[in-house]
């Protein structure tokens, strides 16, 4: 699936003036729905109710596995039209219950106080291997299928600083990570579709943040993982066909969670254009006897 | 006025809920409130109102929105949807609706205790509480020259007692940078109920947060023309702790623009226990002269 294919697939049919209906990219895994998928529908349904403001700010919460054979059902609650603030709630809904939920809150662009905090040291994006391309060197032994599957097109291009850690050998490494992104190809669209594709793609790689000083990996047998919750603010636009640094860090793993900030710097300028926090599922299913 | 001044109430009592219906709450404001609720009273009676329809599940993160101001002279009714009851986790959203209208909602997720994989961020380093000074005593000096109305508010013990090592210059004009370390606990008993401490800590974790943000800017929520007020909260429970005890509430703000201050917060027990973290976006801004 390539980016302009995702942004098509993206599209909801407006049902009634709240409610809406998405479904998944026939490209996409049969499985379970990708989280980021969800977050993006969410937030382009709460657009869809919502008159010239901006997104600033978004929490969800991942309740069950999204069927992908099925579609997805988006029903809006219009909390509020402010002055200056417009609030929305989404509840996603498959077979009759709720799946994820959203809230969100939208702004009138404005003038005013401006920090930031520094974007850290990377290696240029030109200097990082792609994720697709440590992968497709790791399995040039494995099967056509499944040398098949990296070929695919890809919506984003992900570079990992340092290759991504669940790759080969997961050995035990600092809680923290940085990875280069960008849409493939051209967004197009509306303006506010570069938000939802940087929303799609910040659900990716961020889990992994609170796994990495622990030796295990998605690969590892019994190792049970999943987002729980994701919550973003969006600080300033930006232009996601452009390269975007994604600086992550754990500061903490505690009971079965592991927490992960990310915070998402724009390459050409250093400008930090996003914050995202999000608290997944990491335990070890109980052992089972050795096969 | 001395710093174990009696209260009228414990805190545990002035953020009760009444049960009107199975997923539906009352609760009340305390009489000597400002013109608007305090945020973090509102974070504590909906994470409550969703304790109430939870069985023996822990909460370990929540996520919420400031939709309007509240109002703190009529009650808040507390809207509960039971979104999931699952095999491990439970998942509820509140509403908080005052005069017809949502002020506030949450969303809150529940789940049982389990051990598992453990790592955690260093607690910073920073004066002791020991060696810091009550930051209402602190300001009651530094605005002895306040109206009398002013003065009135500061001659009561608040629930929480906060100790900042920058209480001294809080008031004082200039550029500082966006950090900020505040000690607190709560002064009344909270009692036993392990999910009480989480809730007033919900309830606390609301305070100072947002002025980390104005630092850079030498404003403070006494500052004319400023408009200041919490636009969203999130936090993360860790580990489950004591808030009878003191707590250092670490806070730094990685951003502002277009109006806002985004601010993140990390809570260490004394023994330097990460025990939550908090994110909190914040609108800031001048209101143009007329």
């Amino acid at each position: 699936m390539d980016t302009k294919t995702l942004v098509e697939a993206l599209k909801l049919e407006r049902l009634e003036v709240n409610l809406f209906r998405g479904t998944t990219p026939e490209e996409e895994s049969r499985e379970r729905i990708y989280g980021g998928q969800v977050i993006a529908q969410s937030l382009l349904a709460a657009y869809q109710t919502v008159e010239e403001r901006i997104c600033h700010s978004l929490h969800c919460y991942f309740i069950r596995p999204g069927d992908p054979n099925i579609p997805i059902i988006f029903e809006v609650d219009r909390s509020r039209d402010g002055g200056s603030f417009t609030t929305r709630r989404v509840v996603a809904i498959q077979h009759g219950q709720q799946i994820f939920n959203l809230a969100a809150s939208f702004q009138v662009a404005e003038d005013g106080y401006e920090h930031q905090s520094d974007m850290p040291a990377a290696p240029k994006p030109e200097e990082v291997e792609s994720d697709i391309e440590l992968q497709r060197r790791m399995l040039k032994d494995a099967p056509p299928a499944s040398r098949a599957w990296l070929d695919r097109p890809q919506p984003i291009e992900m570079r990992t600083v340092g290759g991504r850690f669940d790759v080969g050998n997961p050995e035990p490494r600092e809680p923290n990570q940085q990875v280069w992104f960008r849409a493939k190809d051209a967004i197009e669209g509306h303006d506010h579709m570069h938000q939802v594709i940087l929303a799609y793609a910040s659900d990716m790689s961020l889990l992994g943040t609170a796994v990495r000083p622990h030796g295990v990996s998605w690969r590892t047998p019994g190792f049970q993982s999943a987002s729980l919750d994701h919550a973003m603010w969006f600080h300033q636009p930006t232009d996601f066909n452009e390269w975007h640094l994604y600086h992550q860090e754990s500061p903490s793993a505690s009971g079965g969670r592991g927490f992960n900030l990310g915070y998402i710097y724009r390459a050409s300028d250093g400008a930090l254009v996003a914050s995202c926090a999000q608290e997944g599922l990491m335990r070890m299913r109980k052992a089972r006897p050795a096969k | 006025m001395s710093e174990t001044d009696a209260q009228d109430e414990t805190l545990v009592e002035t953020l009760q809920l009444e049960r009107i219906e199975m997923n539906l709450f009352r609760g009340t404001s305390p009489d000597n409130s400002p013109g608007r609720i305090f945020g973090g009273q509102v974070i504590a009676q909906s994470l409550l109102a969703a304790y109430e329809t939870v069985e023996a599940r822990v909460a370990h993160s929540l996520h919420c929105y400031f939709i309007r101001p509240g109002d703190p002279t009529v009650p808040i009714v507390f809207e509960v949807d039971r979104s999931r009851d699952g095999g491990s986790f439970t998942t509820r959203r509140v509403v908080a609706v005052q005069h017809g209208k949502q002020i506030f909602n949450l969303a809150a997720s529940f789940k049982d205790p389990e051990e598992g994989f453990s790592h955690q961020a260093v607690m910073p380093e920073g004066p002791h509480w020991s060696e810091l000074r009550d930051q209402m005593e602190v300001m009651r000096e530094l605005m002895k020259n306040a109206p009398e109305e002013a003065k009135r508010w500061m001659s009561r013990s608040p629930p929480i007692e906060m100790r900042s090592k920058d209480a001294r210059t809080y008031f004082l004009d200039g550029a500082k940078e966006p950090v900020a370390q505040n000690w607190f606990r709560c002064r009344t008993p909270i009692g036993d109920d392990a999910h009480m401490h989480q809730v007033i800590l919900a309830y606390a974790s609301d305070m100072n947060l947002l002025s980390t943000a104005m630092r850079p800017y030498g404003v403070h929520w006494q500052t004319p023309g400023l408009q200041s007020a919490s636009l969203d909260h999130a936090m993360w429970f860790h580990k489950p702790t004591d808030f009878n005890q003191w707590h250092l509430y670490v806070h730094d703000s990685p951003s502002a623009s277009d109006g806002r201050g985004f601010i993140r917060g990390q809570i260490f027990a004394e023994d330097g226990t990460l025990v939550a973290s908090v994110a909190q976006e914040g609108l800031l801004r001048m209101k143009p002269p007329k």
